[in-house]
């Protein structure tokens, strides 16, 4: 099984700059989680680079590339993946335990972050008894809550129904563009795209092309 | 992450998989405890051995013999050169020196002569030591009845516990015996002290032509120690300077020649720190003379207890041993059920070595309260043994004193060792389930379902 080679990602190319919110489309099996992965510093290249503001992502150890996420980089999940026992406000400060930061200043900041994407009186609440929804507005309140420059998300509606969807997606980027932060987003939704600054369609591991909003945009109206 | 938000969340963490925390922690428990109560075992034993050889004498005392062959009321003649055979006598000088000794606190000479105590038409032949007072009172015997010595006394009698029972009436009876109650009162009735032997018996036959004329000497009791079971029990005291006289009377009746300088059968060494009994011991061995101590004795028991202490200790630590493997599988097994969770920690930012400290934490907790509990659990056991099973064995030794006063005895520094013991192995046992935690790729970790 592990034998067999499998090239996910062959010759990309791609530029991203500050506050730009990017979306990645393709079939699946063309290599978007790979991608997206591989620029988080999850998984490293066996050729080429990645640079985030200048630091060579691909040359950190393992230990060097968590701090580093810790400090720059948010995550959100197609599958929520917020932890089972702790309640919604707890998930909302893990990043920030993480980080260090006093107890009451955690949760102050997380009770206002839930309240952003708004889960007001949900605080104490286990994931368990929450809807898809709203469990994902606590994974993207987790996300945020740390303030990092870039936000990564994996198909974050792919488990969602389209009407709750759309609400979501509103809600990611309206904080993103709201705190200027850049935001590179994996889905299967056309809709989506509209919403971005850049659509970088992907192909058996190869960006077929890389479009603007506004050519892109014409070219879904044509 | 802070220290407290480590604590909390490995706490967190035992009390969502309650049923196994608690297994992995009875397990600490079972093995922390039976370390403790193996070692409380051999410390009960140690305690009674020094109580049991307190109760038979003095552990201050040494006894100092000359390089022949006399042994004491409690021989245990331990010299390396026991076979010089008289070639060091103990006298004046002797004591001088001795008395030198770093350590030595107070000395006094020792002689003692056979002697027999008359009470009317009763008879007793008894042992008559003479001792100087201040050692007399460091040996610190207590007195059943009457006072002790002065150093006015001159024919005043101290009677060990024994004596008084052994005064019997020649012409009734032909023996004397020990035990029983005493037919005379020996600090009321009048003593005559004398050394002929044959004095009141029947049957003794006359060595012609040597009639030897033995003083009388007229003495009187003044007190009645109260320990039965030491060496004071069979022994009359008296005081060392009148003693000699008599002493030196029986050697004039006797015609024998006397040697001009003053001996001793024995010198008692009182030395204040037990702990260096042993090295005044071996310095007046190097001297050439003969040494007995309880202490000698003391030491090899307690090298026995110790012994079984270890081989007790050793049972104990197998188990928990066991209980480390126990908590070691614990947190593997933890891990596997966790690799998500911790490939989620990973990604939203918990640095590696937090990760790490989370496991060791949350094995060294399972340590450190199974070891508070074995320490609960120790102590209950430990009183337990001190009362239903020391009452099990009084009634079954029928009081015979077989056992001491406890079986289990736990120092409060084997509390604290316990403890660290316990919470270092859950941590040991930690590590490699942690380590591996830490090393699992995030991404892995999070495809894990
Ligand atoms: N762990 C893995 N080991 C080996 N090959 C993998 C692994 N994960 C993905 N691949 C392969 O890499 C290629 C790209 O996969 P990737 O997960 O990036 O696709 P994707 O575009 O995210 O698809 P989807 O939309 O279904 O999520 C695929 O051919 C897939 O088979
Ligand atoms: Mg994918």
């Amino acid at each position: 099984m592990g034998d067999e080679r499998v090239i996910a990602l062959d010759s990309v190319n791609l530029d991203i700059f500050k506050g730009e919110v990017v979306c990645l489309l393709g079939v699946s099996g063309s290599g978007k989680s790979t991608f997206l992965n591989m620029m988080a510093g999850l998984e490293k290249p066996t050729k080429g680079e990645v640079l985030i503001g200048g630091v060579a992502v691909h040359t950190l150890t393992e230990e060097q590339v968590t701090l580093f996420r810790q400090k720059n980089i948010g995550f959100i999940f197609q599958a929520y993946h917020l932890l089972p026992m702790l309640t919604a406000l707890e998930n909302v400060s893990l990043p920030l335990i993480f980080q260090g930061v006093s107890k009451h200043k955690r949760e102050l900041n997380a009770k206002k972050m839930l309240e952003i994407v708004g889960l007001k009186g949900y605080e104490k609440r286990r994931p368990s008894r929450m809807s898809g929804g709203q469990q994902q507005r606590v994974g993207i309140a987790r996300a945020i809550v740390g303030n990092p420059k870039i936000i990564f998300a994996d198909e974050p509606t792919g488990n969602l129904d389209s009407h709750t969807s759309q609400d979501v997606l509103d809600l990611i980027i309206h904080m993103v563009r709201e705190k200027r932060q850049t935001l590179i987003i994996v889905t299967h939704d056309r809709e989506i795209a509209k919403f971005a600054d850049k659509v970088v369609t992907l192909q058996d591991g190869n960006i077929v092309h890389i479009k603007t909003k506004e050519e892109y945009n014409q070219h879904e109206n044509a | 992450m802070s220290n407290l938000d480590l604590i909390i969340m490995s706490f967190r963490n035992l009390l969502r998989r309650r049923t196994r925390s608690i297994l992995a922690i009875i397990g600490v428990v079972v093995g922390s405890s039976s370390i403790i109560v193996m070692l409380s075992l051999g410390f009960g034993l140690s305690a009674n051995f020094q109580q049991q050889i307190e109760s038979y004498g003095n552990l201050h005392i040494i006894d100092v013999m000359g390089g022949g062959g006399y042994g004491g009321p409690v021989a245990m003649t331990s010299s390396k050169d026991g076979g010089m055979g008289g070639a060091s006598s103990l006298d004046d000088l002797t004591v001088a020196q001795i008395a030198k000794i770093d350590g030595v606190e107070t000395t006094s000479p020792v002689i003692q002569e056979y002697l027999k105590l008359i009470i009317g038409k009763y008879v007793s032949s008894s042992n008559v030591m003479g001792i100087e007072n201040k050692m007399l009172e460091k040996l610190g015997y207590e007195l059943q009845s009457g006072r002790a010595l002065t150093a006015d006394d001159k024919y005043a009698l101290l009677f060990g516990n024994q004596i008084p029972p052994t005064f019997y009436n020649p012409k009734k009876t032909l023996y004397s015996s020990w035990g029983g109650a005493a037919q005379v009162d020996v600090l009321t009735d009048k003593i005559i002290l004398t050394g002929d032997m044959a004095y009141g018996e029947k049957n003794v036959p006359q060595e012609p032509g040597v009639a030897i004329d033995y003083k009388m000497y007229k003495a009187k009791g003044v007190g009645i120690l109260s320990n039965p079971n030491d060496e004071s029990a069979y022994n009359v005291y008296m005081n060392i300077d009148t003693l000699k006289i008599i002493k030196a009377d029986l050697k004039k009746a006797r015609k024998e020649t006397a040697t001009g300088k003053q001996t001793y059968d024995l010198v008692k060494v009182y030395v204040s720190d037990i702990k260096k009994v042993e090295k005044v011991s071996q310095a007046i061995r190097d001297m050439g003379f003969q040494t007995s101590s309880l202490n000698d004795w003391l030491k090899s028991m307690q090298d026995t207890a110790k012994m079984m202490q270890g081989i007790l200790g050793g049972i104990g630590a197998i188990s928990l041993l066991v209980a480390a493997l126990g908590i070691t599988n614990t947190m593997i097994m933890s891990i596997y059920e966790r690799t998500k969770e911790i490939g989620i920690m990973k990604v939203i930012g918990a640095n590696l070595p937090d990760i790490k400290n989370l496991f060791l934490l949350e094995a060294g907790l399972i340590g450190f309260i199974g070891g508070v509990f074995g320490i609960i659990f120790s102590f209950i056991i430990s009183l337990l043994m001190n009362t239903v099973l020391k009452g099990i064995m009084d009634t079954v030794l029928g009081g015979m004193g077989g056992s001491g006063s406890t079986i289990s005895l736990i120092p409060w520094w084997l509390v604290l060792a316990s403890l660290g013991f316990s919470t270092s192995i859950g941590i040991i046992a930690g590590y490699y389930p942690a380590r591996r935690a830490m090393r699992m790729s995030a991404l892995e970790s999070l495809r894990n379902e």
